[in-house]
């Protein structure tokens, strides 16, 4: 079986080192790391990657690097600029995913770390836009994310 | 002399007349002439048999004037008899007898007895009986109906010894309710209140014997001996066979400095030592007492008794004592006084119930037949008698028949309720056997009701063998004040001196472990019971709903999410039989759970902590106290997982660093895996949806058109305004006046905000001098177009003239206006705009748009 490669995206290495670490033998996967979306973006641009997994919060990188416009924002939380980055850290997975929707492939897998089990219809939304869009239950373990990495099609709303 | 014929015819004829008087004295100067012409008298013919026997037995009488031969005496006894005439023949008789018994025939002494009997004289009738026998024992006759007689009399002279009961009398219930309070308080030491109340008692009933037993104690707690001593002799001869009076007046007698009354006492302890002998201490007592006395004799019997059931200890106690009871009683122990008399003449009852208790005494088996003969007599005559069936279930028991002894005390019970010394012996009977105990206790306790002094020391007994100190110690207690002297007296303090001794040890142990078992139950109680749930909390305080959301988060991202991610693969990997993986897993999960160092994070416990404390520093601060860890069903298994997680560090850390010089075990790594298994299960039973529906139940608001409606006609009630129609626009979901929108917000907080919109909208309409025309209002659902999340806008639109733009509601200061709204809308992530009026209807020149998270309706 060929290595699958997954890139993840996350603004620290949690989630790249549980995967790494806590893989199995045996386990053919690539893990690629990106820290913002540009970073994302470029990797997507020199490699195919199997699946990509999103981190939601970015609150350990500068404002600058989020991803998101920050003036409309800005404007629809009355001028209040801090609260307009906040929110993009605190959400800029969404961001992420809606700024490399169109760099993804059709048929790559894209999960984001959020529950979406008491809002199914906010996933409903978000596929529109990226219709490979997963979401993680809390309590998830890695192992079980990895199997739904190695399989070809998406089986369910959320890992 | 010889009288001459004619003054001898003389002397006959007023003789023969009974007159006296005519019988000068010298018709007595010659006896034996009398005596011839009564003899002459009688030889005359049959027809005159009866007058010539008069008159024979009248010159018989003149010549015992001057003194009688044996053979006149006898020869007018005879007469005497043979008219019929008992009483004369019998005085005759005496007489005879007095100068020579020998010369009495056999039917003389017979007569003599008969006659003793018909007067009272029973002992000289049994003197009579006893030379009767003799005579006839003598001349090879049949005797035993003689001795039988004889008995006969011995008994009913005994029994003239014995007090007879007082008829019964039950006490009414006043009487009874004014001894109960007597007694209560008599042994709570209100001793002017006990006197009151048993003088009453015996004001209502004056032979109530229980009473005058309680009043016998009081007297002898009060130190009048004499009074005491009066009213157990009161008691005494309203029932005899009352225990602790027998006992109470025994011992206040031997204090007393008086030979008498020392004899009295041995004799009263004797008497209730054969009432009770299984009461030891009362043996041990008349002994050491008889011993004082210097009657060895006595006292040894009594000691040997006692020293039947004595203990090994209690029999070297007595060893001196027995050893000493070697001295020759002198001087005659004198009959003991007898007891008071009845002041009321014996029964027929009683009297057969007197006879019994002197063939009880005998002891041989005839003599016990007869007892219970009278007895059950006593019993025919008197159904109420109740000293009968009393003293005949003593006579079962000595036979040990014990069943009829206690069909007899029944019987004696139902004979008289009121009769305390019934129920005791009754107990006491029970008691023997052991599987009777609890009926035995039952029927003290209606001793105790009916008076007994006694009970209680017996009750006290019985609590103390079922563990029940408190209530052992408050009857012993009892029974010590209401007889002092009595029975079991120094049982009863030994008693209750060993359970004040047992308090006292224990009391420091009982105190540190009251203060233990305080603090534990006070432990578990603020563990398990006190404290609020997080959902509790916020139903009440839904205002802390929007401050809690963010630690909610936190909590959900760095335990849920992240703890999940790694613990049940990491738990899986610390088992692997590669050292490498489980090196890898373990160090993992060694930075994941307790922090990375100075460089990394804090750790999921450590990130926990800071949430969960957040979280119960707002409660705090409200003035509610959380018990998240023990109530909340939705944080406890955080804690437990938490806790899971911290017992396992030392393991993992050591399974992180082992190496070729530092192995680690099979059984470390089994017990970390389990450990971790554990915490994430406990992670993964926490919901972190339903921590939202929380929130949300606490800070969702439905939106109703008709409570805007309602507030905006207030408020301009308020600002003595004419409220303008509050227009339904487009974006109500199921139609105008009612939309199925909820947002995240409290209730307080929105109206807060509408307040302000509403009268900015008023305002600004009295600023331009006229009255707000049109006030529209519009809702719609939506969706963050990027993180999806669902929103909930509702605009205000108006038709006021003026510019108004997000920069002027911007500066506007936060603790007025536009500035509480603002203030309002970020706290609950929400965002405001002044939107164009185009989108919403004709006729409305702006919008204001407030944006708010949309809550689970």
């Amino acid at each position: 079986m060929s290595a699958r490669t997954v890139l993840v995206v996350e603004d620290g290495t949690e989630y790249i080192e549980a995967f790494r670490r806590l893989a199995g033998a045996g386990e053919h996967f690539e893990f690629l790391r990106a820290g913002d979306a540009q970073e994302a973006r470029r990797i997507l641009a020199e490699r195919p990657v199997d699946a990509i997994f999103l981190d939601v919060t970015f609150d350990r990188i500068a404002p600058e690097r989020l991803e998101g416009a920050i003036e409309p924002l800005t404007e629809r939380f009355g001028g209040d600029r801090r609260r307009a980055e906040r929110h993009l850290a605190s959400q800029q997975g969404f961001y992420v995913a809606a700024a490399l929707a169109d760099a993804i492939p059709r048929g790559t897998r894209v999960f984001i770390a959020f529950d979406f089990s008491s809002e199914p219809e906010r996933l409903e939304a978000l596929r529109k836009r990226l219709p490979e869009l997963e979401g993680m239950r809390e309590g998830t373990p890695i192992s079980r994310v990895l199997d739904r990495m190695r399989e070809s099609r998406p089986m369910s709303d959320s890992v | 002399m010889i009288l001459r014929p004619a003054l001898l015819a003389f002397c006959v004829a007023s003789a023969s007349a009974g007159d006296e008087a005519r019988v000068a004295d010298a018709c007595y100067g010659d006896p034996s002439a009398l005596v011839r012409e009564a003899e002459d008298r009688l030889q005359m013919g049959p027809g005159s048999d009866r007058e010539a026997r008069e008159q024979a037995r009248q010159l018989y009488r003149s010549a015992r004037r001057q003194g009688a031969s044996i053979a006149e005496l006898l020869r007018a006894a005879d007469l005497a008899e043979t008219d019929g005439d008992l009483e004369e023949a019998g005085d005759l008789l005496s007489r005879a007898a007095e100068m020579d018994p020998s010369r009495l025939a056999a039917s003389d002494l017979l007569l003599l007895a008969f006659r003793a009997e018909g007067r009272g004289r029973r002992r000289e009738a049994i003197a009579e009986y006893e030379e009767l026998r003799r005579r006839l024992r003598t001349t090879g006759d049949d005797a035993a109906w003689i001795s039988a007689r004889i008995d006969q009399l011995e008994v009913e002279i005994e029994a003239d010894g014995i007090v007879s009961p007082a008829p019964p009398l039950a006490p009414p219930p006043e009487a009874r309710l004014a001894l109960a309070e007597s007694q209560r308080a008599l042994a709570s030491g209100r001793l002017r209140e006990a006197r009151g109340n048993v003088e009453l008692a015996l004001r209502l009933s004056p032979s109530y014997v229980e009473a005058l037993v309680t009043l016998g104690a009081l007297e002898t707690r009060e130190k009048r001996p004499s009074q005491a001593i009066r009213a157990y002799r009161s008691a005494l001869k309203a029932d005899p066979q009352r225990f602790e009076a027998l006992v109470g007046l025994a011992h206040l007698l031997w204090s007393a400095p008086d030979r008498r009354a020392k004899e009295e006492s041995l004799a009263l302890l004797d008497r209730a030592v054969s009432l009770r002998p299984e009461v030891r201490s009362l043996l041990r007592t008349s002994a050491a007492r008889w011993a004082e006395w210097g009657d060895a004799q006595r006292a040894l019997e009594r000691l040997d008794a006692y020293r039947k059931g004595a203990t090994e200890a209690e029999r070297r106690e007595t060893d001196p004592l027995r050893e000493a009871l070697t001295r020759p009683v002198r001087g005659e122990i004198e009959e003991p006084p007898e007891a008071a008399a009845a002041t009321e003449a014996p029964t027929a009852a009683s009297e057969h119930w007197r006879m019994a208790q002197v063939y009880l005494q005998r002891g041989d088996p005839a003599s016990i037949d007869a007892a219970l003969l009278h007895l059950a007599e006593a019993e025919r005559i008197d159904p109420r008698f109740a000293p009968a069936p009393e003293l005949a279930s003593a006579i079962y028991e000595k036979r040990g028949d014990r069943a009829a002894a206690e069909t007899a005390l029944r019987r004696a019970v139902r004979a008289d309720p009121s009769r305390a010394s019934s129920y005791e012996r009754l107990a006491t009977l029970l008691s023997r056997d052991r599987a009777r105990s609890l009926e035995a206790e039952s029927v003290w306790r209606q001793a105790d009701e009916a008076g007994s002094t006694e009970a209680a020391f017996y009750l006290g007994e019985a609590a103390l063998r079922r563990g029940d100190r408190s209530r052992a110690r408050v009857l012993l207690a009892r029974y010590r004040a209401q007889s002092p002297d009595g029975a079991h007296a120094e049982t009863a303090t030994r008693a209750l001196e060993s359970l004040e001794r047992s308090r006292r040890a224990w009391r420091t142990g009982e105190i540190a472990l009251a203060a233990l078992g305080l603090a534990a139950a006070g432990a578990a109680l603020y563990r398990y019971r006190l404290g609020r749930t997080f959902a509790g909390w916020l139903a009440e305080r839904e205002s802390a709903a929007a401050a809690a959301r963010p630690l909610v988060g936190r909590l959900r991202h760095e335990v849920l999410k992240h703890g999940g991610l790694v613990l049940s693969d990491g738990a899986a990997a610390l088992e692997r039989d590669e050292a490498s993986p489980r090196r890898e897993a373990a160090s993992l999960l060694v930075e994941r759970i307790y922090g990375a160092g100075a460089a990394g994070s804090e750790g999921l416990i450590a990130e926990a902590v800071a949430a969960l404390r957040g979280i119960e520093g707002l409660a705090k601060e409200s003035g509610a106290r959380l018990n998240l860890r023990y109530r909340d069903p939705n944080f406890s298994p955080v804690f437990q997982g938490l806790e899971s997680l911290r017992r396992v560090e030392r393991d993992l850390r050591r399974i992180a660093g082992a190496g070729p010089g530092n192995p680690d075990s099979p059984r470390r790594r089994r017990r970390a895996a389990v450990s971790v298994r554990v915490a994430a299960e406990r992670f993964q039973s926490v919901s972190g949806p339903e921590l939202d529906r929380i929130l949300d139940r606490a800070a969702g608001l439905a939106l109703r058109a008709e409570w805007l409606r309602d507030l905006l006609s207030r408020v301009a009630a308020e600002k003595r305004c004419t409220a303008p129609v509050l227009e339904l626009l487009g974006g109500w979901n199921g139609g105008p006046g009612s939309a199925r929108l909820a947002v995240r917000i409290t209730p307080g907080d929105w109206e807060t905000i509408w307040r302000n919109l509403f009268a900015n909208a008023l305002l600004a309409g009295s600023r331009e001098g006229r009255a707000v025309g049109r006030l529209g209002l519009a809702a719609e659902s939506g969706r963050d177009p990027i993180t999806g999340q669902a929103l909930v806008r509702v605009t205000l639109a108006d038709d006021a003239p003026g510019e108004l733009d997000g920069e002027t509601i911007r500066n506007r200061p936060a603790d007025r206006g536009w500035g509480v709204v603002l203030e309002l809308v970020r706290r609950h992530d929400g965002a405001i705009r002044i939107a164009s009026p185009a989108p919403l209807a004709a006729g409305f020149r702006k919008g204001i748009v407030l944006e708010l998270p949309a809550a689970s309706a």
